[in-house]
């Protein structure tokens, strides 16, 4: 009912936190602690130590560059979904951060933290995969980038080695004709989704889809790419019959399990309603001005 | 809809009873400063944690505790060899005939995932837990019988060795059935199906013992039955009076606090180690072995004859009760003579069955039996009106019981039944139809009626006690051993008592749930508080008043018949400026020798348990009912329901404080929402599926819209001021009612709960390829 | 490795601010802020409801933000402002929400008031005049089994409109 005993490190400095995860390669990582310490809470996880790098410096920023944000690790879901910033430049990560949990969780839980715990069914892992965004990893040796689809291997797996810690999340800045769309099945909201989906996608002046991005989450290990779905939606002009089409093409792209909230057949054939909810969401969005100046 | 308080309640003809008085207890839960059980500490206490099976169904080999109690912090490791009688007292009967012995710790045969086998105590959680992970047993894992229908079969696994799988089988026979079908025009017959769902009171099971100066063996725990006491010392193989319960404002009870949780358990270890124990389950514990609502599997068939009327009903009930009686008998008894709804039937034909499976305990939740089969009899009701062409309300209309018939059993209804009014005016209250929000919504109403028992059942001599006295300055104190759970049980007592006494409720102390220091009045089951300790409440203020209105006479120099007690006076009727303090009245008595205190008892009637081969004869004291109208929204591409509004309208005789019944009503509603749309204790050959807070899934403020209680007054019910019991009856109503709802939008009747998403999306897919064009 | 088992971690002095007073105590760090206010400060008014932060009964302030006292250790709150339930109004004196909860008799059984009444204060300190919708959706993470919510979201209304009251009750 409670955590099990651990030995307990506040590093003061990324560098400290670093070199302690070097040195103690099982240690966790305590961030916003809401999916490790319930699970400590139910004895599913008893580290003998813990490194809790919410003191760290500099992870917390949002800040703009070159068509990019940087969003660091620390950065909670509230301050995602309420940051000016992140809802004019990248308004599906504001929108998917308001559906997290409740918001005694998005208080504490943080962007780093959702995705390197890489629960299948999470709004963040999704949109990440969705949005193509960059991980920064830093080691006690130094920094690699990750691309979100490489970085999530399987159920709650990442490609992180021990010592090795998310320290800010890159991603591209919304055009002027970026639509996006998140659409998810959950039970009641703020649960953890059954299936979601998460389209973004640039339309011209003349109506073809430019870049599009379509992403599923729920439906395996690990969210996923829907590129035939995007080949068929990439040049052309975005009818609802299209994406009809492309919606149709995910059910055959993706092998759900069943438990106990959803066989896997329901969850395939939720996959195709979500995935033409967000690419209309989307589409819709990308028709209007969306953003402010 | 809101109303500001004081507003919108009907003028009620007394002073205090009928008015939205606020609670006292309301004010201290508002302040955090009410202690529950697991806010109780005291010095030196330990925590005490129990040691479950892993398996379903085993044989246990060898228990092996010795490691366990060497750790440091532990203060002792018990097992069945620590029990002085490894003995609780069940009744498979249903008739209070106690003679069924369930162990309070297993030794050799585990007989569901989560069943005692050892006790630690320690002095810190993470000593406890290190004693838990310490304690080895050695499993031969047995077959076991993992559903009801499976239990019952020839060579089934036996769940106890020296006996089958049926635990009960309560009948039913009024008329002839075969004749009634004979006669009938049109028959439907189906199996509906409830689910086994968890009571997830916010507050987990807790309670800390001690064993006092003088020997006694205190217990301070949420519980809705003080009377455990006596258990316990059977248990402890001590004197009756060498134990006591004490129950604290309970986190919620619905039934879950009614078999003991926490006492045999937490008493076993202060009694060993002679320091105070606390034991808090954890949420996961509870939902894993706390003992559940049963799962129902009803067969139906219904007939009725071409204008409408119901000729007759052949109803077979199978519920899986797990492996101990526990209060599986009682559930099914009450689901035997609610069966057939609140409808007149010349033939009935009721078989209820419960059986011993080697799943999680099945016992009391609110409803009780007499909820699962309002989704069966009210959606029979439903497929005959359409079968016949007549309205939903029609069929009803034609049907419906009045005040007077005759229930299948065979008695009267004694009471009012509004059935007719109840039922408009929850149908008017739905308003407008909305509009769907897209173009995959479709929206749809339905609405279900139900009977519901109050108060136990006549044969139990159902009695309950108060004690009401005053203190020389004029203020009251009460002494009841009513057990509160949140439902207003205390703050009740104390409007019947200033109603009668005239102390203004703010002079009122009520001191509850302590069974050596307050009468005995029962448990706080089966919507039983108003009506039995509510009237030994009136009755013994009754009674004291009457003691003392001789001398506030002879005081005030009037006639006895012109003397009321108001407003913390004795006064003259009509003369308000002849008036006396309370406490002036309080000490003449006290001169003149006359009690100022009183303790009197309320005895509910009295019969012989009903014929076992027929069901016929008096059950229970008296019934509520009432009719809930519900609109949905279905996505018709994801199956998922909304609900858009819900009405809840009860005829609650009198509703001693408005607030209350109505918070009542609501409450209720939502679990019956709750278990018709998502709940649902998952079983996998035993193994509980579901023991997280976050898959276990009950509403919340987003998953149902404000619920409309509609609260109706027929002045007529057996309870203090002809109150009607109003704890359970709205459970039941929202199960079919949804249902129904959801067959009006989309053309699509479900029989098994929950009505998940999955299942509604099946269905529609299963029509769609029917009717390839669009059938909703 | 460092096992804990074979090295007990010291317990640890924590000094925070609860409910605007200064306290401190020995605590070892892997206790979580819940069992910190309960076990050691007596501080019983925040619950334990589920440890997975799902229900809300354990719901405090922190700096004025709502979290889940089970899911955060006590080490973390150091230096920080923690606000239970008996921070809302003062000595003798409901708060405005307390005030419209026993009105409106929005408690029944009262273990998820303590939560429930928190999250309502901060949520209507950032939004003082909401829809009912919007009440509905900021108590949506604080379960309640006894209410059906209509009540809850009643007083909160009521209380929004009486936030300027300045008259206190006396308890």
């Amino acid at each position: 009912m409670y955590p099990s005993p651990f030995v307990y490190h506040a590093p003061a400095s990324v560098d400290e936190a670093l070199t302690l995860l070097a040195r103690l390669p099982e240690a966790k990582v305590l961030a916003g602690g809401q999916s490790l310490i319930p699970l400590m809470n139910l004895g599913l996880a008893q580290p003998g130590v813990v490194v809790d790098i919410n003191g760290l410096p500099g992870l917390d920023g949002v800040t703009e560059a070159d068509g990019h944000l940087r969003i660091g690790a620390l950065v909670r879901h509230h301050a995602l979904q309420t940051s000016l910033t992140i809802q004019r430049r990248c308004p599906i990560l504001a929108e998917a951060a308001s559906l997290i949990g409740n918001i005694r969780v998005r208080h504490r839980g943080t962007l780093g933290g959702s995705l390197a715990h890489a629960d299948p069914a999470a709004e963040l892992p999704l949109v990440a995969v969705a949005l193509g965004a960059t991980l920064e990893i830093r080691r006690a040796e130094g920094t690699r980038e990750v691309p979100a689809e490489e970085f999530f291997c399987g159920y709650l797996t990442t490609n992180l080695t021990p010592g090795e810690m998310v320290t800010g999340v890159g991603l591209p800045v919304f055009g002027p004709a970026t639509g996006h769309g998140l659409a998810e099945l959950v039970r009641r909201a703020g649960d953890f989704a059954i299936v979601a989906a998460c389209a973004i996608l640039d339309v011209d002046d003349a109506g073809r889809c430019g870049h599009v991005s379509l992403a599923v989450g729920g439906v395996g290990p690990q969210p996923l790419r829907m590129r035939r779905a995007e080949a068929l939606l990439a040049g052309r002009t975005l009818t609802d019959p299209l994406i009809k089409e492309a919606a149709g093409t995910v059910p055959d792209e993706v092998s759900p399990e069943s438990d106990i909230h959803a066989s896997a057949a329901y969850r395939r054939a939720m996959a195709r309603v979500m995935a033409y909810r967000a690419l209309t969401m989307a589409r819709t969005r990308a028709g209007t001005s969306w953003l402010t100046p | 809809m809101r109303k500001s308080p004081g507003e919108a309640f009907r003028p009620s003809p007394y002073r205090i009873i009928g008015t939205p008085l606020p609670r006292f207890d309301v004010a201290d839960k508002v302040q955090g400063t009410t202690l529950y059980a697991a806010d109780w500490r005291l010095p030196g206490m330990l925590v005490g944690r129990i040691f479950r099976a892993v398996y379903p169904s085993a044989r246990i080999r060898r228990i092996t505790v010795e490691e366990a109690r060497t750790l440091p912090g532990v203060a002792a490791v018990l097992t069945a060899h620590d029990v002085p009688t490894n003995v609780i007292h069940e009744d498979p009967t249903g008739l209070g005939l106690t003679s069924f012995a369930t162990p309070v710790l297993t030794a050799e045969r585990v007989r569901y995932q989560g069943e005692p086998i050892a006790l630690v105590a320690a002095e810190s959680e993470t000593q406890a837990q290190a004693a838990l992970e310490a304690i080895k047993v050695e499993y031969e894992p047995l077959a076991g019988v993992f559903d009801a229908d499976s239990a019952l079969e020839p060579g089934a696994p036996r769940v106890h060795e020296d006996r089958n799988n049926l635990l009960i089988h309560w009948k039913l026979r009024q008329g002839d059935v075969k004749d009634g079908f004979g006669r009938a025009d049109v028959i439907v017959e189906r199996t509906y199906r409830t689910q086994r769902v968890d009571h997830a009171y916010l507050e987990p099971e807790a309670g800390v013992a001690w064993v006092d100066g003088d020997g006694v063996v205190n217990i301070r725990a949420a519980t809705q039955v003080i009377e455990h006491f006596r258990e316990i010392a059977q248990i402890l193989h001590l004197p009756h009076n060498k134990v006591r319960v004490i129950a604290p404002f309970v986190g919620g009870g619905f039934g879950g606090k009614e078999d003991m949780t926490v006492e045999p358990y937490v008493a076993l270890l202060a009694w060993k180690t002679k320091r105070p124990v606390r034991m808090v389950w954890s949420r996961q514990e509870s939902l894993l072995a706390r003992p559940k609502r049963h799962p129902f599997t009803m067969r139906y068939k219904t007939a009725a004859t071409q204008d409408g009327r119901l000729v007759a009903q052949e109803i077979a009930i199978l519920a899986d009760a797990g492996p101990y009686p526990l209060l599986s008998p009682r559930v099914l008894f009450a689901a035997l003579v609610a069966g057939s709804g609140p409808y007149r039937v010349p033939h009935v034909k009721i078989d209820a069955r419960a059986v011993f499976t080697n799943n999680v305990p099945t016992s009391a939740m609110r409803g009780f039996g007499a909820m699962q089969v309002t989704f069966a009899y009210e959606s029979q009701m439903d497929l005959l009106a359409e079968r016949l062409g007549l309205s939903a309300l029609e069929i009803r209309s034609r049907n419906f019981l009045r005040k007077g018939d005759r229930l299948p059993t065979g008695e009267a209804l004694e009471t009012s039944v509004a059935l007719p009014s109840i039922t408009s005016r929850a149908v008017e209250a739905l308003g407008e139809r909305s509009r769907p929000s897209g173009p995959s919504a479709r929206v749809g109403r339905g609405f279900a009626c139900n009977i519901q028992p109050y108060g136990r059942t006549v044969w139990f001599r159902d009695r309950a006690q108060a004690w009401i006295g005053f203190e020389v300055d004029g203020s009251l104190v009460i002494r009841s051993g009513v057990t509160d759970l949140g439902g207003g049980q205390a703050a009740s007592l104390v409007q019947i008592a200033a109603e009668i006494l005239g102390v203004r409720p703010d002079r009122i102390t009520v001191h509850i749930g302590d069974s050596s220091l307050t009468p005995l009045a029962g448990g706080t089951f089966a919507t039983r508080q108003l009506y039995m300790s509510g009237n030994a409440v009136l009755r013994t203020a009754r009674e004291l008043r009457a003691i003392m209105i001789p001398v506030a006479a002879a005081l005030l120099e009037a006639a006895e018949a012109d003397v009321q007690f108001a407003d913390n006076h004795a006064s003259v009727i009509g003369s308000p400026e002849r008036r006396l303090a309370l406490a002036r009245i309080v000490a003449e008595c006290a001169r003149r020798s006359v009690p100022t205190a009183h303790l009197a008892g309320f005895q509910s009637a009295h019969a012989a348990p009903v014929d076992l081969e027929t069901g016929q004869g008096k059950t229970f004291p008296d019934y509520t009912f009432g009719c809930h109208a519900v609109e949905v929204e279905v996505d018709t591409e994801t199956g998922g329901v909304t609900l858009l509004k819900h009405v809840a309208c009860h005829d609650v005789g009198r509703a001693l404080n408005p607030q209350s019944v109505e918070g009542q009503i609501q409450g209720g509603a939502v679990m019956g929402a709750g278990q018709a749309l998502m709940e649902h204790v998952a079983l996998d050959a035993g193994v509980n599926l579901t023991t997280l807070f976050a898959s276990y899934l009950i509403p919340t403020a987003m998953d149902v819209p404000d619920v409309r209680a509609v609260v109706l007054e027929s002045g007529e019910g057996k309870g203090p001021f002809n109150a009607r019991g109003i704890g359970e009856p709205p459970t039941g109503p929202p199960l079919p009612a949804v249902a129904s709802a959801i067959r009006d939008a989309v053309g699509v009747r479900l029989e098994e709960l929950p009505l998940t998403p999955e299942r509604l999306y099946e269905a529609l897919e299963a029509a769609r390829q029917e009717k390839p064009e669009g059938a909703a | 490795m460092e096992t804990a088992a074979a090295a007990a971690p010291e317990p640890v002095r924590l000094s925070f601010v609860l409910n605007g007073h200064p306290v401190e105590a020995w605590v070892a760090p892997y206790e979580t802020l819940l069992a910190v206010l309960r076990d050691t400060l007596g501080a019983t008014e925040a619950k334990c409801g589920c440890g997975e932060g799902v229900c809300g009964t354990c719901t405090v302030l922190l700096d004025g933000a709502p979290i889940n006292a089970c899911l955060i250790l006590g080490v973390q709150v150091r230096g920080r402002a923690v606000t239970t339930v008996k921070g809302l109004g003062t000595e003798g004196t409901l708060h405005p929400l307390q005030r419209a909860f026993v009105a409106h008799e929005a408690a029944q059984c009262g273990f998820c008031t303590p939560g429930m009444l928190l999250v309502a204060h901060a949520f209507l300190r950032d939004h003082p005049h909401p829809t009912r919708d919007e009440i509905r959706a900021a108590i949506a993470g604080n379960l309640c089994r006894c209410t059906g919510y209509t009540r809850i979201i009643d007083a909160i209304e009521a209380s929004a409109g009486m936030r300027e009251d300045p008259s206190g009750s006396t308890v």
